[in-house]
Parts: C-alpha cells; structure tokens; sequence
C-alpha cells in the first residue's frame, strides 16, 4: 500500500542529499586553485527500505559520507621526496654564493694575481738592484695577499650567514610542530565526535610537507588519528599533542658554529641524524663544502708563505743580510708572559691552528701555585670574556681551543700571571711582512751576498715545483683544482636539484590526479545534481497534487492546497 | 601514466615548460654576449681548471719572453762597447807595429805614448759601461764599477758586515795577503751567537751559497778563512744570522768578479747574459789570456822609454787582447742566436696555447645563433600553447 507522506519524505531526502551535494561541489569549485586541497566527493546512499505496517516501502536517498579524495600511498612517497628537493636547493643557494666569490673573469682572481707574482719575482731577478721592481714586487704581493684575505672572509661570511639559516629553520620547524601538534588535537577531537575534518586533515598534509622540506620524517596515524613525527634516528619530533622542539647550539670546536639539538639535550648533536631536507642542506654545505674550501684555500696560502719564506731565508738582501721572512708567518705565535708575571719558566706553544681568523688567547692565572696546584682561566677573544677556572695539571699541558696546546715547564705561578698566544690563520690573515713593505731592499733577490738575483729566480721558480704539502702538485694546480672541484660542486647540486624537482613534479601529478578538482568536472556534476534536484521538485509537487485530491475526497467544497 | 587531469596539472606543466625554456634561452644568450661558452666553474668544471692553467702558462710564457728582451738589450750593449774595443785596439795595433819598425824615433814614440794614454782612457771608460744603472763587466758586483785607473801592486780583502748586524766591532783585515789568483768574495756567517770563545761561525768560498762545517769563534777573535784571508774580531757580542762579507782582489785592475748574470727564459732554461770584465778583459782566467790594461800600460811606458823591444814584445800581446776581444763579441751573437731560438719556442707554446684555451673557453658562434632561433621558436610554441590552453573550458559551451 502506497504512502503519500513517504512519497514526500522521499522528495523531501532527495531535495536535502542533491542540496548537501551542490554544496560540496561548490566547495570544490570555490577550492580550485587552493594548495593542499583533496577533492571532496559526496556519495549517495540509498536508504533501502522499511516496514510500515506490514508493507515494504522504498525509502529514498542520502549522503552516506563526504569522501575526501585522497592516496596515502602516494602521499607517503611525495613526503619521502621532500626532503631530497630541499637539500639540493639549500646547498645550490650557498654554493651558488661560493662560485661567484671565485671569480676569474678579470684580472682581480687569484689565478691571475699568482702569475703576477711569480712574473715580479722574476723580473726582480733580473733587475736585482732595481728598486722599481721591487716595489712592484710589493705591490702585486700585497694585492695576492689581500684577495687571499678577501676570499678567506666571504667564505667566513656565508658560513656564519648560513649558520643564522640554521638557527632561523630551526625556530621555523618548531613552529611547525607547534601547529602540528594543534591540528592533532582539532582532528582527534573532531574524529570522536564523529565529525567531517577533511580540510583539517589537508591543512596536515601541508603542513607535513613543509615540516619533511625542512628536514626528514617518519610519519605514522595513530588509532585516534593524530600524526606522530619521528627523524631518521626514530627520536619523537611530535607524539599526539606533544611536542620535542629542536634547538641550536654552538660549537666550540667548529668556531662555534650551531649544531642542531633537542632542546631537552643540548648536549647531544643530532646534526648526522637529520637525513635530507633543508636543515641538512645547510649543515653539509656550511661544514663540509665551505668549510672544505675554507681549508683548500688556507692550505694554498700556507703553502705559498712557507716556501716562499724558505726559499728567502737562503738569500741575501741588497745590504748583504741573510733573507728573512717576504710574507708574516701565519699559525700560532709564540707565548709572550707579561712583563711582572712571577712565573719564569719556558711556555711553549704547539698544535696546529684551525680557526679561520686571527684571535688572541690569554691565559690568566687565578690562584698561585705549581704545576698541579695553581688554577688559571683562559679567553679566547684578547681577555675580554673567560671560561670557568681549571687546575694546572701536573704534565703542563693544557690546551686553548682550536686546535691550540700550550705546555708550562716546571716552576711557580703567581696569581695575576698573565701569558698571551696569537694565533692567525694563513689565507684571512696572509700579508706581506710589515718590514719589507717598509724597506723594500730587505727583499732577499740574491744567493750571494752579491747582486745576483738567482735567490729571486727561485723563489719564482716554486711556480714549477710539487709541493708536498698539496699533495705533490703544483701551488697554480692546486688553485685550479680547488676552482674545478667549487664547478663541480654547483653543477652537480644543480642537476641533483634539476632531478628531484622533475621525481617531485611527477608525483605530484599523481596526487593530482586523485586529489585535484577539475572544474570541467565539476561542472558537469553541477548540471547533473541540479537535474535531480529539479526532479525532486517535481516529486514534491506531485505528491502535493495527490494529497490535495485524497483531502478533497467526500467534500463539497474544494480545499486547496497550493 | 595519468589518467585524470586537473587544472593544476595543466598549469603547473605550462609553467615548467616555460621556465626551462626561458633557462635555456637565457644561456644562450648569456654565451653571445660574453662571447665564451665556460662563464663561470659550473659551466664546464674540468674545462675551467684547464682554462685558468693556459692563462698561467700564457702569463709564464709573457715572463719569458720579456726576460728574453731585456737579455737581448744586455747583450746587445755588451756588443757594442766590445766592439769599439777592439776597434780601438786594432788602432792601437796598427800604432804599435809602425812605432817597433825601424822608421820610428824617439819623438814619434812619445807622441804615440800621448795618443794611447787618450785610447787607454777610452777603453776603460768602455770598460765600465753601463746598462740601466748596472755595470754591465763586473759580473754579479753590478753596482761596482769594474775597473780602476791604476792597478793593485798587491793583493787585498775588505771585510763588509751586513747593515743588520748585532755585533758592532771593527775587523781587523792586516793579519795575511790573499793567495787567490781571480777575485772572490766569502763569507763568514754566525750561526750561535754569543762572544768571542763561545760564538759559532761556518765560512763559505762562493758568496754565501755553501758553507764548511760550523766551528767556535777563537777567545782571540782571530781566524784563518783560506787563501790567506786572516781576520781578528775585536771583542764583542755576536747575534746568529751576523753576516760579514769578505771581498778579496788579486793584483791588477779588476774590480768585479767571474759571475755571469743569468735569468730563466723557460722552464728550467738558464740564460746567461752577461760577459764579465774577468774573462774580457784579464788574464786571470788562464788559457793563454792576457790583461788587456797590463798590456796596454806596459806598450806606452816601451813608448815612453824609447824602447824597442818592448814595443816589439807587446805585438804579439796585442793580437792576443784582440783576439780575446773578439771571442766575445763572437760569444754575444752565439748568445743572441740562442735567445732568438728560445724565442721562437715561446712563441709557438703560446700559440698552442692560445688555440687549446680558445677550444674550451670561446664560443661557437654560429652554432650559437641557430640554437637562438630555435630556442625562441619553441618559447613560441609554449607561449601560444599556454593562451589557448587557459580558455579552454566547458564554460564556453554551457548555455
């Protein structure tokens, strides 16, 4: 038996369902051009059938769900890709700095500038007493020097830029977390009360990229549906609501360069477990490509101080001295104890220096005694900060950081003692020796203590030789590789960042694919659930027809019911 | 392969496109306008550290060829006062043989003993040429003119302490006679400082390039060196690296020493260019070589003295000097020929290398323009592709 009401409740749920339908394809269509968005489907049900008193009835339409579009599949694999993408682009930016720094075009690179150098001694060896060519000598040295220094400090430069990057992403990652852990309170809530969070759960997904660009996670959904995010070493970045902030911290032993931290273990650097991302990028180029060419370049300054100065300690100068230094030493300087200091034994300084520029340490002692008793505090920075007082130990040897060792022979200290160490490294800080360019005849031109120049002709002649300390190449090689190596370097971030992008762009179409809205789609939907709608309508007038004629059943007077 | 397309997909594809093309692009234009295909490291990495290897090459090249230059000047200078030597001694000759005949008296002699004074004058003065402020005969004592007007009768040494000495005594050089046959400076270098009995010092015989053992400074300050050089240190304190140079001059004229002055002009290539006034001018080199101011000295006092036979004794003498003259005028064009030849190698490397630096560094041009053309034909082809792609939509149709 037939039921009108129910014919009315069937238009009635129709009308409702394609409704709620063109509202979400509206939403769609309003979403077109949003980032992160998945796509938004609503799926009819039918309702099926009831028993009204005996009788099966149909029952109609609803919307059983709103499905959110969505392949956790390929969403997992996009966030595995993240992380390689932002590597390649953090390291191109810096070495992209680097290569400019670098720059041979004109006349100002250090490839010229050596063969200017070597030029001028070799003209001074053929002009001896010529102290025109001297001075030029002096000139196109100090030049070689002050680029030297120039290079040496933009390096330095864009090491201490990236290092605030670093300390910049961090504070951005934990604001990520911060929101993630936020969101995974919305959704878990939502999802008890058996609520829709699709555009909660899109707001994740992005989030989520942002958080694997900076550096790599491991994601897992829990049973109530908060997101937990580990790093590679399987250390919580957020568990449910809770939140494990990175942190910085800085390095003593790397010239106080940042490591990354957990905030709850600043002492523990965790900077080998960030695998991937933009983090990562920026630790690797900043200590391993910077710090790489860093090293090259004091390396070749070194190199070409020491054998000069070698070769000039063979020579003599115009006024039959023997040869001293042409370039001031770089490396640790001897100790030199103030002049009432009541310790009087020998400080001797050794190690090898590896800070980038010069510094001035102090050695203060605080409490008098021997070896072994008394107490002294060190500062790095020419006396004006000092670490925490330490004891003379029995050997003497204590060291000062960077790679410094001082060692105290046998004897006693008073308290006040003061013992200052100078420490330069040798491509910031190469220069002429002051004495030479103030009294150019000091320039040792000669084997004899004659004017012959031949002293001069060998010093141009390390131009040829292998040098030891480069590995058995030439000074001029060993620019040119680090040149080569800085090309290869970019070239190779380059097409590392060319390659990630185009595996990035191509899964990105995939999610696309499922999760985006096409609005020619969309469109057709519109046409089609306004089509139902309209036929629902005309259910609900049907049906109002027949209710008006069963009302007027038995009745003189007609009742209408429009 | 995709199986639903998205707006997105279709702009996002569009965008990519266009920005590698616009990449592509705008390296080629980057090479047309530098004119080089290698701008920066990246471009080629092994090609650039080749690149700035030829540079070095080039610019060590350039060094030697103006070594080569100034050489050829030296030389050159060198030639020409020789030159006017032996022209002046071939007059001398000519003088010298009529003034031994027969036909000559007393009178002509003297006024032949007169005119050689004037030659005589003339030759040192050539002698003592100089090129750019150097004495161009005097070996490696550039700023020492290398002959004097009247010769040594016996042989002396000078001690000369180096301006940066600690120790400030005054050395006592009367003790010996130097024994040396050429000139020769040595030098006594200390190696510990400290006073007279306790100071170490070590002697070189060759300027100060290689050195005996170290030994101690005597309590008396008095040492032997060789060749009957005896010097005596005052008492004083001496500093290590005091430096002291002993110069030593046998008999005669000559002032310079026997070191020719040299330079590179190629990798491992020594150039001397210079003739000393030892081997030009005396005798103390041996091998039947004559002092050419001895000879001449000795010929106008046979004039002045009237005395034939020793004017006839000097012929044979003479012909020697000019012999001995024009051996290095002979020895200055071998050298030069060398020169030309060393030349003629540099410029061949640098054409090599100017051609190889060329290969890696310079762009094709004309490849270049056409990659140009065909890279605005298909930005182009992305542009209008991109126009029409955004006005496709169902929209149009829908009434």
């Amino acid at each position: 038996m037939g039921n009108i009401s129910s014919v009315l409740n069937i238009a009635r749920d129709a009308i409702l369902a394609n409704t709620t339908a063109l509202n979400v394809t509206g939403s769609n269509i309003a979403n077109a051009n949003t980032a992160g968005y998945s796509m938004l489907v609503p799926e009819f049900g039918s309702i099926g059938v009831f028993n009204d008193e005996g009788s099966q009835e149909q029952a109609g339409v609803q919307i059983t769900s709103i499905e959110r579009m969505n392949n956790k599949y390929l969403d997992a694999q996009e966030i595995q890709q993240e992380p390689n993408g932002a590597y390649s682009q953090a390291q191109l930016n810096v070495l992209n700095d680097v290569q400019s720094i670098f720059n041979e075009s004109s006349t100002g690179g250090i490839n010229s500038l050596l063969s200017q150098f070597w030029s001028a001694w070799s003209q001074v060896s053929s002009n001896p007493t010529d102290l025109t060519e001297r001075d030029n000598l002096v000139s196109v040295s100090q030049s070689l020097a002050s680029t030297f220094n120039q290079s040496a400090n933009q390096l330095i430069q864009i090491q201490s830029d990236t290092n605030n990057q670093i300390s910049d992403t961090v504070t951005q990652l934990n604001g990520y977390l911060a929101q993630m852990a936020d969101l995974n309170n919305q959704i878990t809530s939502a999802q008890a009360a058996g609520n829709n969070a699709s555009s909660l759960e899109d707001q994740r997904y992005t989030l989520l990229q942002n958080i694997s660009q900076i550096v790599q996670v491991n994601y897992n959904e829990d049973a109530n549906g908060a997101m937990d995010l580990y790093i590679s070493n399987g250390k919580p970045l957020v568990d449910g609501s809770t939140v494990y902030n990175l942190g910085v911290q800085a390095n003593p032993n790397n010239s106080n360069y940042y490591d990354v931290v957990f905030q709850n273990a600043p002492t523990v650097a965790i900077n080998a477990d960030l695998q991937g991302g933009t983090l990562a990028g920026l630790l690797d180029v900043r200590d391993t490509d910077v710090g790489g060419y860093l090293n090259n370049l004091n390396n070749l300054a070194a190199a070409i101080v020491s054998s000069v100065n070698t070769q000039s300690s063979s020579g003599y100068d115009l006024n039959g001295n023997v040869g001293g230094n042409f370039f001031a030493p770089a490396g640790v300087g001897s100790p030199v104890a103030a002049g009432g200091n009541g310790y009087t034994g020998t400080v001797t300084a050794g190690g090898a220096y590896t800070g980038n520029t010069s510094t001035t340490y102090e050695v203060q002692i605080m409490s008098g005694g021997t070896l072994g008793t008394a107490t002294y505090e060190v500062s790095s920075d020419d006396g004006q900060t000092w670490g925490s007082a330490q004891q003379m130990p029995t050997s003497g040897n204590i060291t000062l950081g960077d790679g410094i060792t001082l060692n105290f022979a046998a004897g006693t200290f008073s308290a006040g003692d003061v013992f200052t160490v100078n420490a330069s490294s040798a491509a910031a800080d190469m220069q002429v020796d002051p004495g030479i360019v103030a009294d150019v005849t000091k320039i040792a031109a000669s084997a004899t203590v004659n004017q012959d120049g031949d002293n001069a002709g060998s010093i141009a002649d390390i131009q040829n030789q292998n040098n030891s300390s480069l590995g058995g190449i030439t000074i001029d090689n060993y620019y040119d590789s680090l040149e080569t190596k800085i090309g290869q370097d970019v070239s190779n971030a380059q097409n590392s960042n060319d390659q990630q992008t185009a595996i990035l762009s191509q899964i990105d179409n995939q999610r696309q694919a499922v999760s985006g809205v096409s609005l020619d789609e969309q469109l057709m939907n519109l046409i089609q659930y306004e089509t139902a709608y309209n036929a629902a309508g005309r259910l609900t007038e049907v049906a109002n027809t027949m209710f008006g004629t069963i009302i007027n059943l038995g009745i003189d007077t007609a009742i209408t019911t429009t | 392969m995709i199986t639903r397309v998205t707006n997105q997909m279709m702009t996002d594809l569009l965008n990519n496109s266009m920005s590698t093309a616009d990449t592509q692009y705008y390296n080629s234009i980057e090479e047309m306008s530098s004119g080089k295909q290698v701008n920066s490291p990246s471009d080629n990495p092994i090609g650039f550290g080749q690149i700035l290897s030829y540079r070095s090459g080039l610019a060590q090249i350039s060094n030697y060829q103006q070594n080569i230059s100034s050489n050829n000047s030296w030389l050159s200078a060198t030639e020409s006062a020789l030159t006017q030597v032996n022209d002046i001694l071939t007059s001398v000759q000519t003088t010298a043989v009529s003034q031994a005949s027969a036909t000559a008296t007393a009178s002509t002699r003297q006024d032949a003993a007169d005119s050689l004074q004037q030659q005589i004058e003339q030759i040192m003065s050539l002698a003592n040429s100089q090129y750019e402020n150097s004495y161009i005969f005097s070996g490696t004592s550039t700023d020492t003119a290398p002959f004097s007007a009247t010769a040594r009768s016996t042989a002396e040494y000078t001690v000369t302490p180096a301006s940066e000495n600690t120790y400030s005594g005054t050395v006592d050089t009367s003790g010996g006679t130097y024994t040396g046959t050429v000139n020769n400076t040595y030098v006594i270098k200390i190696v510990q400082g400290g006073t007279l009995g306790t100071a170490t010092y070590e002697v070189s015989s060759d300027g100060g390039k290689t050195w005996g053992s170290a030994q101690t400074m005597p309590a008396s300050g008095s040492i032997a060196i060789g060749d009957g050089i005896n010097l005596t240190f005052p008492a004083g304190t001496f500093a290590a690296n005091d430096v002291f140079a002993v110069n030593a001059y046998t008999t005669g004229y000559y002032n310079g020493n026997g070191e020719e002055l040299s330079n590179e002009v190629n990798n491992g290539v020594t150039s001397n260019y210079s003739i000393t006034g030892e081997e030009a001018f005396t005798n103390q080199q041996g091998n039947g070589t004559v002092d050419i101011f001895t000879v001449l000295n000795n010929l106008q006092t046979a004039l002045q003295n009237n005395d034939t036979a020793g004017i006839s004794s000097s012929l044979d003498s003479l012909t020697s000097a000019g012999d001995q003259i024009t051996r290095y005028i002979a020895q200055c064009g071998t050298r030069e020929n060398s020169l030309t030849a060393a030349g003629n190698v540099l410029t061949d490397m640098n054409t090599q290398l100017t051609t190889d630096d060329s290969n890696i560094e310079d762009a094709d041009v004309a490849t270049l323009e056409t990659n140009i053309q065909q890279q605005q034909l298909a930005l182009e082809a992305i542009y209008k592709t991109a126009s029409d792609v955004e006005g496709m939509s169902i929209l149009n149709f829908l009434q």
